[in-house]
């Protein structure tokens, strides 16, 4: 496969994100401006200028009309994705470390920054989901992270859940409705921050990456780890595959320590883990700077990643990449085609 | 309903491609790294001698695209690409369908159709095969075979000191203000061209003197064990030659920086024929490094040489003759 290089940013990537249809791909970086690009050929649909910090995350709601950012200058920014207007911003004490649409975008969460005596927060706004209307300036709700502040969050399915990672690495769980907390387990080592939290297509479960070289897959319901991926790195970022029960994870030496390590050595490369067998299968290369962030295709065709190179690579899969499977799956695929054929003959039987 | 994306991809086997875009076209970068998007500044910019860009069809469907430009030196540079557009239909949904309508914006605003070469790029192509046993692959990869033998050649091999032979780093040697280092570009021939030396003390064989250092490039010639290298060590001491020349060769130590082959093998005719004379030599300032070899068609002329020319003063140096140890 060849990779498309997307050099629009100037400085380390933060967050790059497809939407529902996975034709567009969103990415922001520490330059404060969020770039929108097509997937299939990474050509740039636009730019939304207006924030004057650093944006640490970008989402977009499912039906691609409006997109959210959060940004070191202490603001959530909602968007036109079609025209690149700024149609709200919403003011913090704090920065804001992760935004997330819910499953029907009428929900959206932000994470905000331990800082200056505040502590870090979640907190919840009401969105409508159409450009013109005048969106609601209340937070709908705010969630205080007393014990250690929360580094990403994220909606469980039919929102019913708030699912937050901390920065001493456990992961807890939110009452979505009242903001109660539910549970709170220790899921990665101590004191390693939780970088990323990606959901399933469903979202009844999540994959978590840790700084202790870790990502776990866990269930939304009772916090249980389902799955354990052991990488040779700190991790940054991890995501799961639609189509194949693949996940990937991203990572690498830490931004300073990057001039003192070759390419090789800094372990700047995406690595493919088997979601069920827990099994690294492969490895891709390309960034010479840690991954900060990987995402999925939701239509599974490819994935992209950022980096703290300053690139986006979105890459298409080939072939070898579906075909790819375990002795068992093959087994099983098998198995289930020829019960397929069998019952289909049956029928035939029948009807003749 | 279903809409239509049609765009258009390269056959990444024919590597050197490039592609002008039209309406939502993948691009790939030359193999030359050479811009189109350039190309029409500097056909503005310079006076228009060039002759006009010309496009063939080829029978295999390519197309080839010769196109001429000024580089910064004001020379005439001719590029030609073989082109093969490939068009892949695909179909989306509506939703996405009308995306790739939108009017692009923000910083975005004033590119054309297609992607722009200034934002994005196509990179190398990656072998991406997941497998379950990729991590042996890759090792198998990393080793390729010449490091492999080399590997097996040095297997059962020891520290050897330069200077006296023995078990332990020249750095080490107890030896190491009284004698001179000896055989040093000998040492290093050895072990590119695999031909372990296990002498008790003295003679490195020098067949391949200088060729290569340790763990560095291996010439084609030296490659894949000791048979393969005999080109390069013709009428030298080690290997299979060595046999008939290791009883009549010479080692000549304390030898003057300024001396040379023809001159050592004026005072060595003396004595009886010689088939061969090797002077180490420094790659770099060309000065002799100190030692030499002497070879002789007759073992008993080189008794006689070993004889009379040790202890021989030579460029106010006095010269040291013995028989070289034979290669192992």
């Amino acid at each position: 496969m060849r990779p498309i290089l997307l050099s629009g940013h100037e400085r380390a990537l933060t967050q790059v994100k497809y939407n529902a249809d996975g034709d567009l791909i969103f990415s922001t970086a520490k330059d404060q401006i969020i770039c929108a690009w097509f997937s299939h050929n990474g050509e740039r649909l636009g730019t939304y200028a207006g924030h004057v910090g650093a944006i640490w995350t970008v989402d977009v709601d499912p039906t691609t009309t409006l997109l959210a950012s959060g940004s070191a200058d202490n603001t959530i920014k909602l968007w036109d994705v079609k025209s690149g207007k700024c149609l709200m911003t919403w003011e913090f004490p704090t920065a804001v470390k992760r935004v997330e649409f819910n499953e029907d975008g009428t929900k959206l969460l932000g994470v905000t920054e331990k800082r200056m005596g505040h502590l870090g927060t979640i907190v919840v706004l009401d969105i409508k989901v159409d450009v013109n209307a005048q969106q609601n300036e209340e937070k709908a709700m705010t969630i205080v992270c007393e014990e250690s502040k929360a580094t990403v969050a994220g909606w469980s399915y039919l929102s019913k859940y708030i699912i937050a990672g901390h920065e001493d690495g456990s992961v807890s769980q939110y009452d979505a409705k009242t903001g109660d907390q539910l549970a709170n387990y220790s899921i990665h080592e101590l004191n390693t921050p939780v970088t990323d939290l990606q959901w399933a297509p469903d979202r009844t479960y999540f994959i978590t990456a840790s700084k202790d070289k870790t990502a776990k897959i866990i269930t939304a319901n009772d916090l249980e780890v389902l799955k354990t991926f052991v990488a040779d790195t700190p991790l940054n970022s991890a995501t799961i595959t639609p189509k194949k029960d693949f996940v990937i994870l991203g990572g690498g030496q830490a931004a300073m320590d990057v001039t003192r390590t070759s390419a090789r050595q800094g372990k700047f490369e995406a690595r493919f883990y088997h979601k069920i067998f827990e099994e690294e299968i492969g490895r891709v290369r390309g960034h010479f700077g840690p991954l900060n962030t990987v995402a999925a295709d939701p239509t599974g065709k490819g994935y992209c990643s950022g980096g703290e190179d300053g690139y986006v690579r979105v890459h298409h899969f080939d072939k070898g990449y579906f075909d790819f499977m375990y002795e068992v799956e093959r087994e099983r695929a098998n198995r289930l085609r020829q019960e397929a054929e069998q019952a289909q003959k049956q029928e035939q039987k029948q009807q003749q | 309903m279903a809409a239509q994306a049609k765009y258009v991809v390269i056959d990444p086997a024919r590597g050197q491609s490039a592609l002008r875009t039209t309406n939502r076209k993948l691009t790939l970068a030359p193999r030359n790294r050479h811009d189109w998007a350039d190309d029409d500044d500097l056909e503005e910019t310079t006076q228009s001698e060039l002759p006009p860009p010309q496009k063939i069809s080829n029978k295999d469907g390519s197309t080839t695209v010769i196109e001429y430009r000024y580089n910064e030196d004001g020379k005439k540079v001719k590029t030609t690409r073989r082109i093969r557009l490939i068009t892949h239909r695909e179909t989306v949904s509506p939703r996405v369908a009308e995306r790739k309508q939108w009017a692009k914006f923000g910083a975005s605003a004033k590119d054309g159709q297609g992607p722009a070469p200034d934002t994005t790029s196509v990179g190398e192509n990656i072998i991406f095969r997941p497998s379950t046993n990729w991590r042996k692959d890759a090792k198998d990869e990393t080793n390729d075979p010449n490091a492999q033998a080399m590997k097996d050649k040095l297997k059962d091999k020891k520290v050897k000191c330069r200077i006296c032979n023995g078990e332990h780093f020249t750095a080490r040697c107890p030896y190491k203000d009284t004698m001179a280092p000896i055989g040093e570009a000998g040492a290093a021939g050895d072990v590119a061209a695999g031909m372990p030396d296990e002498g008790p003390a003295g003679a490195p064989a020098a067949g391949g003197a200088g060729a290569g250092k340790k763990g560095s490039y291996v010439p084609p010639a030296l490659r894949g064990g000791a048979g393969a290298g005999a080109g390069e060590r013709m009428g030298g001491a080690g290997g299979k030659y060595g046999e008939r020349d290791d009883l009549a060769t010479l080692r000549v130590t304390n030898v003057s920086e300024m001396a040379e082959e023809n001159e050592l093998r004026d005072m060595f005719e003396r004595f009886g024929r010689v088939t061969r004379v090797f002077l180490a030599k420094d790659r770099d300032t060309g000065l002799a490094k100190g030692f030499a070899f002497i070879s002789f068609a007759d073992r008993s002329d080189a008794v006689k040489a070993c004889q009379k020319m040790d202890g021989y003063g030579f460029k106010h140096l006095i010269l040291r003759v013995e028989f070289a140890k034979k290669a192992a």
